[in-house]
């Protein structure tokens, strides 16, 4: 295909993820919406112009955007450098990033229950780690968490929760658009680290940007709902930035900081350590931990550190979109019962064993990591969209191809698993 | 950029077998390993597609059961309401029987004294039949204890009045 019309095509793809992200937040922003939390109105600006967003639009908004997002990346692979710019993937990714922004909270209410923690700390002067958000039922935040995690402590690391603390005094709004910065400045973080590692091994860095920064789950899930695992695959990345520098020290330390934000990252360590073999790493990491532990400690005691605690309460939900329940079903069983719990986790524990393995046999450890982080997020009971982005900035800086297709294969099983609304609408 | 290939390894380490000697370049990566993994990937792959694609399946007809439900209920009393809520677990997860809760009298959702009513059955005409029922107060949840005026079959020994 001759390149100007290589260009031709990747701008159709372009304008096609527009329209489908515009659909999606200028729908959203009408409110109404099963697929929109009960939100203080942060985007009524924009209301005017969708209707109530449904899930028949919303499918097919999503279906459109994924069918353009793989077009783009099949496109990049064999037009790049002299088919899509640097600039036209920046804009594209800016863009993109930009008009999630503005819109509405989607899809999740977890950001209220980030905020409910934050204000307990800071209004209420209740600790975060031993009560839910229950304690504060009179503050103006506590409608808008999740009737499911009412009674929940939070199981996010220190570290966030002492970000989270400046935007508690800002009132619910300042504090909603306050998680909305955090979320996008990290996303931002992200892309450009994930730029620089790809730079720094020799791989196509106008791919890495597309395929992660236009990523329908990235985008509209991630962003969209202002998780904060954005935050947490920014630590993420400045540890793999950091071991290509050589700085093991700061890698490990690295780590250690998005361990404190979300624990999952973690599994990045053992296999920095193996692959590395350098003693920096492991000081690196000794000496982030022992000063986190001490600055948790003093802010929220025993709990603030406890973080094995809160990840096993977490490992014994259940949700119907996890492949554990998808299997169940598919053998004739209802759901998930405690032995299934317990193959799973012996599951897991093989893979990483082998991933170990195959990293102390010379594997690129940034690879091993995405692995484990993939089977963490395949083998969980309990996953949820933003679940499968944590393999994917990992994906796009290694030389493995199998990681991104198995990545992108496990999101697209995803996204068809949320489209029976579209054969049969209960209404 | 450097890698583990710059490093070089204690002669201690030597002495180990061989597939545990620890290794220093993707390069040396063994073809039969990469085969394996890559088998049973496909393997894992097929089949989290197959249950995938089963559970879409499987929810499309619970969602055409919840179809013929909502339209039942609406059928059965008069009354044209959207918000109505639907328990798929009191009978049983598996039982295919569903207990459809609405107002019997325009206001939201619970607000009203609600009719719930036990529907099971083949779909027919879009419907399904409803084998029993009972009333609750207004904003109350459907818990045996606020049931009252239970009719048919199916609500036998389910109202406490």
């Amino acid at each position: 295909m001759p390149p100007a019309r290589r260009r031709g095509l990747a701008t159709v793809l372009a304008l096609l993820l527009i329209a489908a992200t515009a659909e999606i937040v200028l729908d959203g922003a009408v409110g109404h919406s099963a697929l929109i939390p009960k939100s203080p109105d942060i985007a009524g600006w924009l209301a005017g112009i969708g209707e109530r967003l449904g899930y028949r639009v919303f499918l097919i908004a999503i279906l459109v955007f994924t069918a353009a997002y793989a077009g783009l990346i099949l496109l990049c692979g064999r037009t790049s450098p002299d088919g899509i710019s640097k600039r036209w993937a920046i804009v594209l990714v800016g863009v993109l990033q930009a008009m999630v922004f503005a819109g509405p909270i989607l899809l999740s209410t977890d950001v209220f229950s980030y905020i409910a923690y934050a204000r307990m700390g800071v209004e209420h002067g209740i600790n975060p780690y031993l009560h839910g958000p229950v304690a504060i039922a009179n503050d103006p935040v506590y409608r808008y968490v999740g009737h499911d995690w009412r009674h929940v402590p939070t199981a996010y690391g220190p570290l966030y929760t002492l970000l989270s603390y400046p935007l508690a005094p800002l009132g619910l709004k300042g504090a909603l658009w306050g998680m909305k910065l955090e979320a996008l400045l990290a996303s931002v973080a992200t892309l450009a680290l994930t730029w620089r590692c790809a730079c720094a091994r020799g791989l196509d860095a106008v791919r890495a940007l597309i395929v992660v920064g236009a990523n329908p789950l990235y985008l509209i899930y991630g962003l969209g709902g202002a998780h904060n695992d954005l935050i947490m695959l920014a630590l993420m990345m400045a540890a793999v930035g950091f071991t290509f520098a050589d700085r093991d020290a700061a890698a490990g330390a690295a780590v250690v900081a998005g361990t404190l934000v979300k624990a999952t990252v973690a599994v990045l360590l053992p296999f920095m350590i193996l692959s590395r073999r350098r003693l920096a790493t492991i000081a690196g990491a000794v000496g982030a931990i022992a000063l986190a532990a001490l600055i948790g400690y003093a802010a929220f005691g025993i709990h603030g550190i406890d973080l094995v605690a809160a990840l096993n309460r977490d490992a014994a939900f259940v949700s119907t979109d996890s492949f554990a329940t998808e299997i169940a079903h598919l053998f004739g069983k209802p759901g998930v019962f405690p032995v299934d719990h317990d193959l799973l986790k012996v599951a897991l524990v093989l893979i990483v064993l082998h991933l170990l393995w195959r990293t102390w046999r010379g594997y690129d450890w940034v690879a091993a990591s995405g692995w484990t982080l993939l089977a963490v997020s395949v083998t969980s009971t309990w996953l949820l969209a933003w679940y499968t982005l944590w393999p994917l900035p990992l994906a796009v800086v290694t030389r493995d191809r199998r990681l991104l297709a198995a990545t992108l294969f496990i999101q697209a099983l995803f996204i068809i698993h949320q489209t029976s609304p579209l054969f049969a609408p209960v209404q | 950029m450097s890698d583990a290939s710059e490093h070089v390894d204690p002669p201690s380490l030597r002495g180990l077998p061989r597939w545990l000697r620890p290794g220093s370049a993707e390069a040396g990566e063994p073809r039969r390993t990469r085969l394996i993994e890559t088998t049973l990937l496909v393997l894992a792959g097929l089949l989290l597609a197959l249950a995938t694609v089963n559970d879409v399946a499987r929810q499309t007809h619970v969602n055409q059961r919840l179809i013929a439900d909502l339209r039942t209920w609406r059928t059965y009393t008069g009354h044209d309401y959207h918000n109505l809520s639907i328990d798929q677990a009191l009978l049983g997860e598996t039982s295919r029987r569903e207990v459809i809760c609405g107002n019997t009298s325009p206001g939201p959702p619970k607000a009203r004294t609600q009719i719930c009513l036990v529907i099971y059955g083949p779909i027919v005409d879009g419907h399904r039949a409803v084998h029993g029922g009972w009333y609750l107060p207004a904003e109350v949840e459907d818990e045996r204890a606020y049931r009252y005026a239970c009719f048919g079959p199916a609500s036998l020994g389910r109202c406490a009045r």
